[in-house]
């Protein structure tokens, strides 16, 4: 009889100790970015790499950090939509910070969204869950200085941002 | 090696020790019985002539009755909770019935009120629950006395609501900054689950009548009506849930034993264990 008893604290115990529940683990699907491929305007199906470039949310002064970079060079690039509004405006800067002014330019996106928060687990809290507007899921402007946009065209691939596993929009330039 | 040898004796020292202390505690039980009975007789015994049939009597007497009844109580670890944590409101009432010499028909009843303030959730979880089951007494009891050292299980069920808050957002990307809390207040009524109960426990006699119990439990979940965007993560009698189906309890209670009736042990077991013993 002691003897289960004794069995029974070491279940207990390893039930504290072993519940990995408090610490979110990485890899559960939580706020996803929004995913964005970058194709070659003149051949749709050919992904094109972007150079140099910044990503800055409005109001914000470093840009998004994709990566481990600031400066982005490649064909796809994930950037976090705010979680307590219903759009999020970015400045996408090509080849930003280049010696020569005249290669730097600057657009300007502002994506519309509606977001649904959903429960994941205790240690995890909530997540959002973004649904790009069906009307107007992105608003694309010049930079306030007109230097002429660099991005031709914009498609939507995905409009629900629930996971990272896929594009969600496709820029053509 | 000379560091060694000594511990080694004095640990065989320390444990002929406890074997000499152990042999004497169930000497002085005896001593102890012995004192008991022995008042006795002098209280009745005026007359010589009484005196005698009484002796008669003594050698007959150690006819064990088992006492029979109900045995009502309180948890005192919910009860005394609420002093200290502003967050708990609790009360549960435990109950048994003795059947049979080893087997107790058990339940326990209660009430929770509590809020549960997590890093990324706040939660108040209030409900009632109610919990039935049998207890089987593995301790073997000393002339009469009533501990009880059981095993048992009970089949759980609760009805309650949850009320969220506040709640957080995980992003693993806070480029706009980590989200405060967002405050909800949402609310999820007629939820229900239910669950198997193993308990281990231990009951003593502290004085007339009063029993002291502390019971250790492990619950598996048999049912779970989850609300829709929430989770069930505190369960009234059941405790914090966990990833998978299993929770931990445990009480603390105090507990008054009413005798309903009285069944005597047969007694021919009894006189021959006492005449081995002697």
């Amino acid at each position: 009889m002691k003897k289960l008893i004794l069995l029974l604290f070491v279940i207990t115990f390893s039930f504290s100790s072993c519940e990995k529940d408090d610490i979110c683990d990485p890899k559960t699907v939580t706020t996803s970015r929004l995913v964005i491929t970058f194709y070659d305007v003149a051949n749709s199906s050919v992904k094109k790499n972007v150079t140099d470039l910044k990503i800055i949310g409005e109001g914000m002064t470093d840009g998004v950090n994709f990566n481990g970079a600031t400066l982005i060079n490649g064909s796809t690039v994930s950037i976090p939509l705010k979680t307590n509004a219903d759009a999020t405006t970015f400045r996408f800067i090509l080849n930003a910070e280049n010696t020569n002014p005249a290669l730097i330019n600057e657009d300007v996106l502002k994506f519309n969204y509606v977001r649904e928060n959903l429960f994941v687990s205790r240690a995890c809290g909530f997540k959002t869950e973004y649904t790009l507007d069906p009307q107007t899921p992105y608003v694309h402007t010049d930079a306030a200085v007109p230097d002429q946009k660099w991005i031709q065209f914009i498609a939507v691939k995905n409009s629900i941002i629930a996971n990272e596993n896929e594009t969600h929009l496709e820029i053509f330039f | 090696m000379k560091h060694t040898l000594k511990y080694f004796f004095s640990i065989c020292l320390v444990l002929s020790l406890s074997l000499a202390q152990a042999q004497e505690t169930t000497t002085l039980n005896n001593v102890a019985d012995s004192t008991r009975t022995a008042p006795i007789i002098p209280d009745n015994g005026n007359l010589k002539t009484v005196k005698l049939p009484e002796e008669v009597q003594d050698t007959l007497v150690p006819v064990k009755t088992d006492r029979y009844g109900l045995r009502v109580g309180v948890d005192l670890y919910k009860l005394t909770r609420a002093l200290y944590d502003k967050d708990y409101k609790g009360i549960e009432f435990v109950g048994d019935y003795r059947l049979t010499k080893k087997y107790f028909l058990a339940a326990e009843i209660g009430n929770e009120n509590k809020t549960t303030d997590d890093d990324r959730l706040n939660f108040t979880t209030k409900g009632s629950y109610l919990k039935g089951g049998f207890d089987y007494n593995a301790y073997e009891n000393w002339l009469d006395m009533e501990n009880i050292l059981s095993i048992g299980l009970r089949y759980g069920f609760s009805t309650f609501n949850q009320e969220l808050n506040s709640y957080k957002i995980y992003n693993s990307n806070p480029y706009f900054g980590e989200g405060a809390a967002l405050p909800s207040g949402e609310k999820f009524n007629g939820l229900t689950a239910s669950w198997i109960e193993v308990v281990a426990g231990i009951k003593a006699k502290v004085f007339d009548n009063v029993f002291a119990g502390f019971s250790l439990r492990l619950n598996r979940l048999v049912s779970n009506k989850k609300p829709g965007n929430f989770d069930n993560l505190y369960i009234p009698g059941f405790n914090r849930t966990y990833d998978g189906d299993f929770g931990v309890g445990f009480n603390y209670t105090v507990t008054y034993f009413i005798p309903i009736y009285k069944k005597k042990v047969v007694p021919v077991e009894v006189n021959k264990k006492s005449a081995t013993k002697k």
